[in-house]
């Protein structure tokens, strides 16, 4: 989308620090702290990862009850796993999953900004903030998916989950044949970000 | 309405590529303004009424006035539609919370520039040095504890079943209500427990107060028209009671 815009070539070191001027000015007049930044980027890239998701999309594949409360009360299914402590805080206050099934299909956009489960499947990686995909996904997900390979049969139903209000929404995917006996473990090796927002599928067997 | 509100369903976008990138920060530098945008949320003098009954009073921030997701979001909206598409994410981010601590009085312009070409000339210039346990303390309470905006029982004046036409309110600076589903008719699919308030007041646009919250179903040919995709599944949203009125007949079945 930005290719059609000038792009200077002092844009990226201009930013870099102006972001690092007003950082620096914050800690100096005791906003923030010297250490705040570090430590709020250290809780998403150790704690809030889509490791959750994995683990709580693993856990729905091998336990079929934990499955039925997950789609039913969210919170309550998460908050039975051993997760780090905040599953229910900042963008998870009112998380809430969609389970694929054979002939459904659910995918999660976010057409007014980029609301996403953090606490869940970390930030939001840059194509869910795109303005195209946002746009297009919205009335062509049938194109959109097919163009990022999903393989979906032409009678599997697509749902569209468009989150403008509290709910922060995710994506249970299917379980890939193949995996009889896996361990959950295993099986959360399958499982990607982008599955658990709809653009993909879980990963294959051959593929883990 | 401006077109960032009515990004959903644009044609004339079917053969413009998608960028997959999966990568959440392309430059270093982004990272640091989703950190500063994070505490800012995490200090907010909004917290004071929020359900984990954070003690603001205790934090020792300078940091004295209100910043959530809205303001956030009032920016974005608040841009020229073209220059919306011109910048990437955390630019918007960037540009949009350095005008906040400028026109707030936090720093003046004149003393980000001076910083800003002093970083310019020595990149690598270490930041200033300050610890406070407590103000770290907070940010992560809030990351773990969030600001729920669930606000006591239910009213609703819809049930799962009932027709609803979308409203058409004036956006003023700020809304939640996708520009695409203005004026059309779905079912409630579900009512949510609790009533919700919002991060504001959206003013003429009609949030703020705790209200019931739907989830309305929406079929892609009654939104699209000859448009939607053949064999399209439903589209849901999330809506705000204000947002909606009860479907009459007289409005015209489609």
């Amino acid at each position: 989308m930005t290719e059609q815009f000038s792009y200077s070539a002092d844009r990226e070191p201009a930013s870099a620090a102006q972001v690092r001027a007003l950082e620096a000015l914050l800690i100096e007049k005791g906003v923030i702290t010297e250490t705040t930044v570090d430590k709020v980027l250290g809780y998403f890239e150790s704690e809030m990862t889509p490791l959750n998701g994995q683990k709580i999309v693993a856990r729905a594949w091998v336990d079929p009850e934990f499955a039925q409360l997950l789609a039913k009360d969210t919170p309550a299914a998460i908050a039975q796993l051993d997760l780090p402590e905040g599953m229910a805080g900042a963008e998870g206050e009112h998380i809430a999953a969609v389970l694929n099934e054979p002939g459904v299909h659910n995918v999660v956009i976010c057409t007014l900004c980029s609301c996403f489960p953090w606490p869940v499947l970390g930030l939001p990686p840059y194509w869910y903030k795109d303005p195209v995909f946002r746009s297009r996904a919205a009335r062509e997900p049938r194109v959109v998916l097919s163009e990022l390979g999903v393989p979906l049969a032409d009678d599997t139903e697509i749902r569209v989950w468009d989150s403008s209000g509290h709910s922060r929404w995710f994506v249970v995917p299917e379980r890939p044949a193949g995996t009889e006996g896996w361990t959950e473990e295993q099986l959360a090796g399958l499982v990607t970000t982008e599955s658990m927002i709809g653009v993909a599928l879980a990963n294959q067997p051959s593929a883990a | 309405m401006k077109l960032q509100h009515n990004l959903g369903g644009l044609e004339g976008l079917d053969s413009a590529p998608l960028d997959f990138e999966k990568r959440v920060f392309v430059q270093d530098w982004e990272k640091r303004i989703f950190g500063i945008h994070a505490a800012m949320m995490a200090l907010s003098e909004s917290l004071r009424g929020a359900l984990p009954g954070y003690d603001m009073d205790a934090v020792p921030t300078a940091f004295k006035t209100i910043w959530t997701w809205a303001d956030l979001r009032k920016g974005a909206e608040a841009m020229n539609p073209f220059a919306y598409f011109q910048f990437r994410y955390y630019e918007k981010w960037l540009g949009g919370i350095t005008a906040y601590f400028v026109e707030k009085g936090y720093l003046t312009q004149a003393e980000l520039d001076a910083a800003t070409e002093r970083y310019r000339e020595s990149p690598g210039t270490a930041l200033p040095s300050s610890h406070n346990e407590a103000i770290d303390q907070q940010v992560i309470r809030y990351l773990r504890e969030g600001d729920s905006p669930r606000r006591g029982p239910a009213t609703p004046s819809f049930a799962i079943g009932d027709r609803v036409v979308v409203g058409n309110p004036p956006t003023g600076e700020h809304t939640r209500l996708p520009g695409y589903l203005r004026g059309h008719t779905g079912v409630v699919q579900r009512v949510f427990e609790g009533n919700y308030t919002y991060l504001c007041s959206t003013g003429t646009d009609g949030l703020g107060e705790p209200m019931p919250v739907y989830i309305v179903r929406f079929e892609p040919a009654e939104i699209w028209g000859d448009v939607a995709e053949p064999n399209a599944g439903p589209l849901y949203a999330e809506l705000y009671q204000t947002y909606l009125s009860a479907h009459t007949p007289k409005d015209g079945d489609k």
